[in-house]
């Protein structure tokens, strides 16, 4: 890849972000702030040794890091299919893969953002017990896991318009958050929500965030994700050929 | 002269529709050629070809030499669309600098075309509030930044006022003679047959004639009888003499090799006609001509 043209995509992406952040703002504040509201509710409680409010950096942080990159590059894509922009970035000497890699990156720098502020809210409320390396880790794991959602986000941008993007996108996030125990633990909701829940990518990159914390298995969480990034990338592909043709 | 644009062949469909078949266009360095035709003559499936947005299901398309499909021979093509939405929020100068490193191109290759394009002023705005016309002009400006073998302009000149109209082409004549070829697509027929070298025209997804401007009108009526008339279209359109018609509202526009005849048998059938004159045909009328005759 040109390093030079993906700069100049890259750039382009961060400039719609800084320069109309209004969309990401909402994306920023709605997940951390459910996150100050419980982790200031339950957050010292414990269990097995890690806090409720830092096992919730991983649920939680899962919640806000899929909704930036679920909803900014599938809208992104609609709204620039819509005004014919995709339309001359495919007819450009530009790789279309080099500028759907853009958006995808552009939003990583607010996914960090999110967890950043996350972990920042659960230390000034008390309720940070977990030290830096395994809250790197987690990081690493939602800001990494989080890309096949991105893949996802541009399958419905292919397909449909911006306004509908957003509206589809959101059907998807919300029941996916609320069944895989984003918000809420699945400990405390209907044994139903647990069994749906294993069926989702969302749980999955969740369980494998706090596994960074409590040490618990990975291999199912991580083939579940493995599988899930192909299929999206499978979609993603069929849906540009159908969008292009 | 280097060809700069080859098609062989070229076949599409969609479904049951045949949206091209079996179209040839060479357009060499420095020459300018339109492609006219009535609506779904296959003009648009043709530029997508040409463009690298559709395959060339049968037969073959190349730019320089080279497939559009791949993202390297594109560096060749510079294309004008018809309405572009530009982000909200980049900058004139954002979008100028950026096609011109996405062409390959060094930075500061975007100020002297930022400069013959008037947009210099406009750099620090965001391109999303220019008028139609610097709009048009900021997209010229893109393509033109990547100097381009061949310019792809789809109605490039649609809405803009006659002088900013003159200005483009005055541009483009200069990229012309520096050797850029030029494939237009317009429906301001009298304005291609002012530029273009040669024009070629497509309906139903087959090239009906090929020629300078001159030499098409030269096939066909070399006079258009105008005329506000009470007479219907069938009627008229079965005068002697009528080999195309056309009624723009106000006025029908008969074209025809014998004005003397037809105007006594229009003046016989509607002795009411008025705003009467007679015209040399132009480019416009013969168009219309070979369509209706289906002229090959």
């Amino acid at each position: 890849m040109n390093t030079k043209i993906f700069g100049v995509e890259l750039a382009d992406e961060l400039r719609g972000i800084v320069r109309e952040p209004a969309a990401l703002f909402f994306s920023i504040i709605m997940p951390v702030g459910f996150f100050a509201l419980f982790v200031s509710l339950f957050g010292k409680f414990s269990a097995g040794g890690v806090s409720a409010g830092t096992t919730m950096i991983a649920t939680f942080g899962a919640f806000g890091v899929i909704s930036v990159v679920l909803l900014n590059p599938g809208i992104g894509v609609a709204s620039d299919r819509e005004r014919g922009w995709l339309r001359a970035k495919q007819v450009s000497a530009v790789p279309i893969s080099v500028t759907l890699a853009a958006k995808v990156v552009a939003a990583l720098p607010y996914a960090a953002g999110v967890l950043v502020a996350m972990t920042a809210t659960a230390a000034v409320t008390g309720s940070l017990t977990a030290p830096l390396p395994a809250l790197l880790r987690v990081l690493a794991v939602l800001v990494v896991g989080a890309l096949p959602f991105a893949l996802l986000s541009l399958v419905i941008g292919f397909q449909v318009g911006a306004g509908a993007a957003a509206a589809v996108l959101n059907a998807i996030l919300i029941p996916a958050s609320v069944l895989s125990g984003l918000w809420m633990p699945l400990e405390i909701m209907p044994a139903f929500f647990g069994d749906v829940a294993r069926f989702l990518p969302t749980y999955h990159l969740a369980e494998l965030a706090r596994a960074q914390l409590t040490g618990g298995p990975v291999l199912t969480h991580v083939l579940v994700l493995l599988g899930f990034a192909l299929v999206a990338a499978t979609l993603a592909a069929v849906s540009y050929r159908h969008a292009r043709s | 002269m280097e060809t700069v644009l080859g098609v062989r062949g070229a076949r599409h469909h969609y479904g049951a529709t045949q949206a091209l078949d079996g179209v040839d266009l060479d357009v060499g360095a420095g020459e300018c050629v339109a492609l006219l035709g009535p609506n779904g003559a296959g003009k648009t499936t043709l530029v997508n070809q040409v463009i690298g947005l559709l395959p060339a299901r049968a037969g073959s398309v190349r730019v320089c030499g080279g497939d559009p499909r791949v993202a390297s021979t594109r560096r060749q093509l510079g294309v004008v669309q018809q309405s572009l939405g530009f982000p909200n929020t980049l900058k004139v100068s954002e979008l100028v600098v950026g096609a011109a490193v996405r062409a390959g191109k060094p930075r500061a290759a975007a100020g002297p075309v930022m400069a013959e394009l008037d947009l210099t002023e406009l750099a620090g705005r965001r391109a999303s509030k220019l008028s139609g016309g610097q709009k048009q002009r900021l997209q010229l400006a893109m393509a033109l930044v990547a100097d381009p073998a061949l310019l792809v302009l789809d109605e490039p000149t649609a809405g803009l006022d006659v002088p900013t109209r003159r200005r483009f082409w005055q541009i483009l004549a200069e990229r012309r003679e520096r050797g850029a070829g030029v494939l237009l697509t317009t429906h301001l027929i009298e304005e291609s047959s002012a530029v273009a070298d040669r024009v070629v025209v497509l309906d139903r997804g087959r090239v009906l004639a090929e020629g300078t401007p001159d030499e098409l009108v030269a096939r066909l009526p070399d006079r258009t009888v105008i005329a506000r008339t009470v007479l219907g279209l069938e009627r008229l359109q079965a005068l002697p003499g009528v080999v195309s018609l056309r009624n723009d509202g106000e006025h029908v526009r008969l074209g025809t090799r014998a004005p003397e005849a037809l105007l006594r048998v229009l003046l016989a059938q509607d002795p009411g006609l008025t705003d009467l004159r007679v015209e040399g045909a132009g480019l416009e009328e013969a168009v219309a001509g070979l369509i209706e005759r289906g002229v090959a």
